[in-house]
């Protein structure tokens, strides 16, 4: 099956078939016996629940709503304040609020907000200033060639009015007894309001902040100086070779916490070798892309809308737009919430559901597809 | 209803500086192999099993039905935040739902078949606490309700978690490690998604009566089934065959157990009905996201789920040709 990936395959399969108790097979549970003593009697508790819900609802149905919390104060507009270009191909943005007098959002470190780029782009970047400060945020970003986010950001001017949502947090901070922080290149935004916390709450740390050559490793002038309990230590490939994981897991003692953000290879390389019971955090991935996607069409309904799903998006973005309501969680195929029904077509499953419960006749919407041209009819 | 029958504010208060918030809520695809597991998995101590084995019957069905209800609740989000955090927490309880649901064939294999007592839960979830054939004004209504018993478990939910964060005993016994870490990775994401349920009742609701009626049930129907499912659990086990040590098991264990620290105190669990009928009453005043995070971080299943999320991203982007 060249080309269509089918995540069942060996190496997800850790353990446990298929469960026999699945939800498929509790669909229609007959009405309650009794559990105890000779069988066959119908349950009696379980009946009584019955007869308590049958008056619950209609008399819950009489009640009107409290008061709803308030409302939330949604997107953020604000200003850039700033331009600054601390690294080779790295901008720094000073973002304040737009209406002056206004205090930003409280944020921690690791956390990020969303930036709206323009036409649909949004973008996640890690807050990189000083949490205390609520009249500005700070975020940096690399460019990165052809990449449609970094070239919208490096083209921001002084002055220009952006939205935000957030703050949020996919990276959490949490109390250890010591630290080891790695940082590969731009990776060093989520880590540096880290080590300066560690730092300001006496808690001894390793940094560790790899890059291909200093010109490229911003914030080199802003780290913490050395100190018996602050081993900070900057380390560019161009001088010291590419990274080892087993050297820089060097030294770890039990009850460090290990916090790495950087490219990918060397999160995994860490990862691995990091030793069990050892707290690891890493800022966790996106979404996959789509990759070898073919163009193929969906309907809403036997009578609804038909809406083409192009070959680098998911069927779950293209409903999406046309139904927001549409609900998913886990975007890679195992939670099973944008399963649906499918009334017609041939599917391509990529899902893996978790737990080995069988799909059913449900298509997931974040990663299945079809064949090029073909249509499904999706019960929505 | 007068303006103090309503939920404070959804902002929790100022936590502490070590607690982090506004977490993004993610599912993990978790694995567990149970080809090893004893059936008295915390060992010598068949009692305090079934008393958390009881979880196993119930949350497959439970937490399947929290998402349906969940998932129908969806559409009727006006805040994008809380859309993002439903949308994490409904994945969340999927992959739980399912994660339990493999432990119900661990008991087939050892000659215990859970399915009766399940197939009651089931009946209870999906007719009595099902969508009940309304329409209109009162099916919302209906929906708000099972929202408050949601938000009423999820206070539970989040007490055992915390519990089994905090539940050293249970190392200290050599209770099975795989076993640990399922509950500690559920009761970790419990702890980590504990204000969601609660946010959103008090988004589409938030009246006091409905949310009091809901826990009072809830924590009456929780009890009663938690004897039920011990009593159920010891009556079938092959080994036990309703005995243990020669004994019929009796209401003074659970008290024993949980003084001992192998199950949860039933004292902690009865303060958990006063605590949420409290006005001011927050998730986030409970249970310590700190914690949660931290054990996340170590959890063998939730390493390796993320090792192989990432994993897969990467062979994807390297080439589409699936896992080789």
């Amino acid at each position: 099956m060249k080309n269509t990936p089918h995540w069942n395959a060996d190496g997800w399969e850790r353990g446990g078939g298929r469960t026999a108790h699945s939800a498929e097979s509790y669909a229609a549970p007959r009405p309650p016996v009794s559990l105890f003593g000779r069988g066959g009697h119908p349950d009696r508790f379980m009946l009584a629940l019955e007869r308590v819900a049958a008056r619950i609802e209609p008399l819950t149905s009489r009640w009107r709503p409290g008061r709803r919390s308030p409302s939330p104060t949604g997107d953020l507009t604000v200003r850039v304040a700033r331009v600054e270009r601390p690294a080779r191909d790295v901008a720094a943005l000073t973002l304040v609020p737009a209406r002056p007098g206004v205090a930003l959002p409280r944020w921690q470190p690791g956390h990020h907000v969303d930036v709206v780029l323009g036409d649909g782009v949004v973008r996640q970047y890690s807050l990189c200033g000083d949490p205390r400060d609520r009249t500005a945020y700070r975020i940096a970003v690399r460019r990165i060639d052809g990449g449609t986010g970094s070239g919208l950001a490096h083209a921001l001017a002084e002055g220009d009015v952006l939205t935000l949502r957030g703050p949020r947090n996919a990276f959490p901070f949490a109390r250890a007894d010591r630290y080891l922080f790695v940082a590969g290149g731009i990776g060093v935004t989520p880590v540096l309001p880290m080590v300066r916390a560690a730092h300001a709450a006496d808690r001894p740390f390793r940094f560790v902040y790899t890059g291909r050559s200093r010109e490229s490793m911003p914030f080199l002038d802003a780290l913490p100086a050395p100190s018996r309990d602050a081993d900070v230590t900057v380390r560019p490939d161009d001088e010291y070779g590419p990274p080892d994981a087993a050297e820089l897991l060097a030294g770890l003692s039990p009850g460090t916490a290990v916090y790495v953000c950087g490219p990918a290879p060397l999160i995994d390389a860490l990862r691995r070798r990091v030793p069990p019971g050892t707290p690891f955090f890493s800022e966790r991935f996106s979404p996959p892309p789509v990759v070898d996607g073919r163009r193929f069409e969906v309907r809403l309904g036997r009578a609804g809308p038909v809406l083409p799903v192009p070959e680098d998006e998911s069927a779950l973005d293209v409903v999406l737009r046309a139904r927001p309501e549409t609900a998913y969680s886990c975007r890679q195929g195992f939670c099973g919430t944008c399963r649906v029904g499918l009334l017609s077509g041939e599917p391509h499953n990529r899902d893996r559901p978790t737990g080995g419960s069988p799909r059913g006749a449900g298509f997931a919407l974040c990663v299945s597809r079809a064949d090029e041209g073909t249509r499904l009819v999706l019960d929505l | 209803m007068s303006g103090d029958d309503t939920l404070a504010p959804t902002t929790p208060v100022e936590s502490g500086a070590d607690e982090p918030d506004r977490l993004v809520l993610h599912a993990r695809d978790v694995r567990f192999d149970w080809s090893e597991l004893d059936l008295h998995w915390i060992p010598g101590e068949p009692f305090a099993t079934h008393v958390i084995n009881v979880l196993h019957l119930l949350l497959p069905e439970g937490e399947r039905w929290f998402v349906e209800v969940f998932k129908q609740a969806v559409p009727h989000i006006t805040d994008d935040e809380l859309r993002g955090q439903v949308l994490g927490f409904i994945g969340q309880e999927a992959v739980h739902a399912e994660a339990h649901a493999g432990v119900l064939d661990h008991m087939d294999a050892h000659g215990l078949d859970p399915r009766p007592y399940v197939e009651q839960i089931a009946w209870m979830f999906r007719v009595v606490l099902g969508d009940r054939d309304l329409s209109g004004d009162r099916e919302f209504a209906w929906l708000r309700t099972r929202l408050a018993v949601i938000a009423g478990i999820e206070h539970y939910t989040a007490v055992l978690g915390q519990w089994v964060l905090d539940a050293r005993k249970l190392d200290e016994v050599g209770t099975d490690p795989t076993m640990l870490d399922l509950l500690r990775w559920h009761g970790a994401e419990e702890v980590e998604h504990r204000a969601v349920a609660h946010d959103l009742y008090a988004h589409l609701d938030g009246g006091y009566p409905r949310r009091a009626l809901a826990m009072g049930v809830a924590a009456f129907a929780l009890a009663a089934l938690w004897v039920r499912g011990v009593r159920f659990l010891v009556a079938n086990d092959p080994y036990l065959r309703g005995r243990i040590g020669g004994r019929r098991p009796r209401a003074s264990w659970a008290v024993r157990d949980g003084r001992r620290g192998l199950i949860p105190r039933l004292g902690r669990l009865a303060r958990a009905i006063p605590e949420y009928l409290r006005r001011r009453y927050h998730p986030s005043h409970y249970g310590s996201t700190s914690q949660a995070v931290a054990y996340l971080a170590v959890s063998p299943a939730a390493r390796a789920a993320d090792a192989a999320g990432r994993e897969a991203t990467e062979r994807e982007a390297a080439g589409g040709e699936g896992a080789q």
